[in-house]
């Protein structure tokens, strides 16, 4: 083996790689799946409310308004201003808090308070701002609320149906480029004969492989960071989740050793993917229906890398908490790895009879 | 090297029931064009296959630059070049791009790959991309690339096959070069005349037997005839006469055709490698 001519095959690869419909596939989709799930189930073209604030007189209010997360305060230079864009539909809703104003909530004088609407703003928005302020409000006047809000949540205790989305999508970028690219730069090599070009200089079919396994676990690993910055789940353990994407893209990527070494030509490569895609992605599926039994899930043999990336990056474990499940990933890679020595054996005498 | 770079000994391979290759036995010596002509099917890729280490041997030794090609041995592909009859080029590359990953794959640095592709009428062409190519262009390409590392035996599946006269030509030229600077070449081919040309000797191979290993010129004294057919018009009439070089009266009777009035043609009627071919297999190379 000669790292040096893995390295040649592998820069080969990476400069034919965006002319190369896979790799663009590969790159190009888990980003549209992402927006996709970000305008169908969240808010992207939703901006956080925009409240502005003229304080006229150094009030709590302001501070504690800038404080809060999910509203995007502004101080527009004064009240003329401040009409102007709300009617402008720039800002959502205005608040004017007049000089003295926390002091005479303080003594209830009941201060005026002028709030301005824009007439364009969603009536969510309108209600969250109009929440919020008197929530402010009553905070400067130092009064405890009146009432104690008990929160029921009908979603069982799950995340969102967009955050159950993240592990379809992380693994459509692991399966893309640690899978398909892998396999397809190989039977790309076998159908167009350039791999027997390859093989009769000093390049052995195992650095061929290799370079094809590095090149779509690179993609993979680069994919699925990619795919869970852009779904703001990169979780809360930097380390742990760099282990679990390099095994999860490592795992991919010996599965797509084991495709690549299995099919003769393109034709055979997705029927056998078509034929045995469930056993990838059928995990994945689980998260979607929470009321399954989720015990099912761990039949598939990807499952060991796509729920510790799941607890990682949605629900804040660390590597600690997962270690186990990687460890029976990085089991079931080396037994790829293992079918893929014995593939490629075989894959070498169809070569030279071909 | 002093020995052959090329030596086949008794070598068979069998693709299932079917024996492909029966115990040939041949040598090629540095320097030395070695053509090996056979039908479709004949075994010459098999042969080929086997010496540059893609097939193993079933039975035999093939030695490659004293080297058993049995062992997987990259010593072996260091010092060989093949130009495969398919046109497995890099599309998306350049022809210098292509040029300059095939020198990589040997540890090569700094190859000039101009170079190269002046001596295949390329030099012009050395940023285009290789689906923008011609056949007769990718040909060429496939032989520089085959050339890329100095090879010190080459292999070429009819390099020229298919091609115009001028990319033939100039195919035949670097051929010719690459043997007077010490590479054995083992060229199979379907043009008979080619390969009288190009061949120091021919092998002819047929259902994965060889029949005969010789010059094109010992091969043709062996099976050719050794006379002239004059042809000439008498009396309004074309005659054909054939006359013995080696009767008596051949000096005398080649004086009377010569001199004789209505001389159309004298040609010798020296056999053609091909009609050697299927004297001796039975069959065509077609």
């Amino acid at each position: 083996m000669s790292a040096s001519r893995i390295l040649t095959v592998f820069r080969k690869d990476l400069k034919l790689g965006p002319r190369s419909p896979i790799f663009l596939y590969a790159v190009i989709l888990p980003v549209l799946m992402t927006f996709v799930v970000q305008v169908a189930f969240t808010s992207l073209f939703e901006p956080a409310p925009r409240l502005g604030i003229v304080d006229q007189g150094g009030s709590e209010l302001a501070a504690a308004a800038e404080a809060l997360d999910g509203i995007a305060v502004s101080h527009p230079a004064g009240d003329a201003e401040l009409r102007r864009l709300v009617e402008a539909n720039d800002l959502d809703a205005g608040l004017v808090l007049p000089p003295g104003f926390d002091d005479d909530l303080r003594a209830g004088r009941q201060p005026e308070l002028r709030f301005y609407i824009g007439g364009e703003s969603l009536a969510s928005t309108r209600v969250i701002l109009t929440v919020t302020t008197l929530d402010l409000v009553r905070v400067v006047e130092g009064r405890a609320a009146p009432v104690e809000v008990v929160v029921e949540d009908f979603g069982g205790g799950t995340l969102p149906l967009s955050a159950r989305l993240v592990p379809l999508i992380v693994m459509y970028a692991l399966v893309m480029a640690g899978v398909f690219l892998t396999a397809f730069a190989v039977v790309d090599e076998r159908e167009k004969r350039t791999l027997d070009a390859l093989i009769v200089t000093p390049v052995r079919l195992g650095e061929v492989l290799l370079a094809k396994a590095l090149l779509g676990f690179v993609v993979a690993v680069a994919m699925a960071l990619v795919t869970l910055a852009l779904n703001d789940a990169l979780g809360g353990s930097p380390a742990g989740l760099l282990v679990t994407v390099v095994v999860a893209a490592a795992m991919s990527t010996a599965l797509g050793l084991v495709f690549a070494t299995a099919a003769r030509n393109t034709q055979m490569l997705f029927a056998l993917i078509k034929g045995t895609g469930f056993l990838i992605v059928g995990p994945v599926i689980f998260y979607l229906f929470p009321e399954w039994p989720q015990w099912i899930a761990r039949v598939f043999p990807t499952y060991w890398f796509i729920d510790p990336l799941y607890r990682v990056a949605l629900e804040g474990a660390g590597l600690g908490d997962v270690w186990w499940e990687l460890l029976v990933a990085l089991a079931l890679t080396l037994a790829a790895l293992g079918a893929v020595v014995a593939l490629a054996r075989r894959m070498e005498a169809r070569l030279a009879a071909e | 090297m002093s020995g052959p770079a090329i030596e086949v000994d008794g070598v068979s391979y069998a693709y299932g029931d079917r024996e492909a290759v029966k115990g040939i036995s041949f040598k090629v010596a540095p320097g030395e064009v070695l053509g090996f002509l056979g039908p479709n099917g004949a075994g010459k890729s098999t042969t080929i296959k086997i010496l540059t280490g893609q097939l193993p041997a079933k039975s035999g030794v093939a030695r490659v630059l004293g080297r058993d090609v049995r062992r997987d041995d990259p010593e072996i592909q260091r010092h060989i070049g093949v130009c495969f009859e398919e046109k497995n080029l890099y599309e998306g590359m350049t022809a210098e791009e292509n040029l300059k990953f095939f020198a990589s794959l040997f540890g090569l640095k700094g190859v000039d790959t101009t170079r190269l592709l002046e001596r295949v009428g390329l030099a012009d062409r050395a940023k285009t991309r290789v689906a923008g190519f011609s056949k007769g262009m990718r040909q060429r390409l496939m032989v520089a690339r085959a050339l890329v590392n100095q090879p010190m035996v080459l292999f070429l599946d009819e390099p020229t096959d298919g091609l115009d006269p001028v990319s033939s030509k100039a195919i035949r030229g670097l051929i010719e070069e690459e043997a007077r600077r010490g590479a054995a070449v083992l060229l199979t081919t379907h043009d008979m005349w080619e390969a009288d040309e190009l061949s120091h000797r021919v092998a002819f191979i047929n259902e994965g037997q060889l029949y005969a290993v010789d010059t094109p010129e010992s091969l043709k004294l062996r099976y050719g005839k050794r006379s002239v057919k004059v042809r000439a018009r008498v009396g309004g009439e074309v005659v054909e006469d054939s006359v013995a070089l080696d009767a008596e009266d051949t000096g005398e009777r080649l004086k009377e055709a010569v001199a004789a009035e209505g001389l159309l043609t004298i040609h010798t009627e020296e056999a053609t490698l091909e009609s050697i071919f299927i004297q001796m297999t039975g069959r065509g190379l077609d």
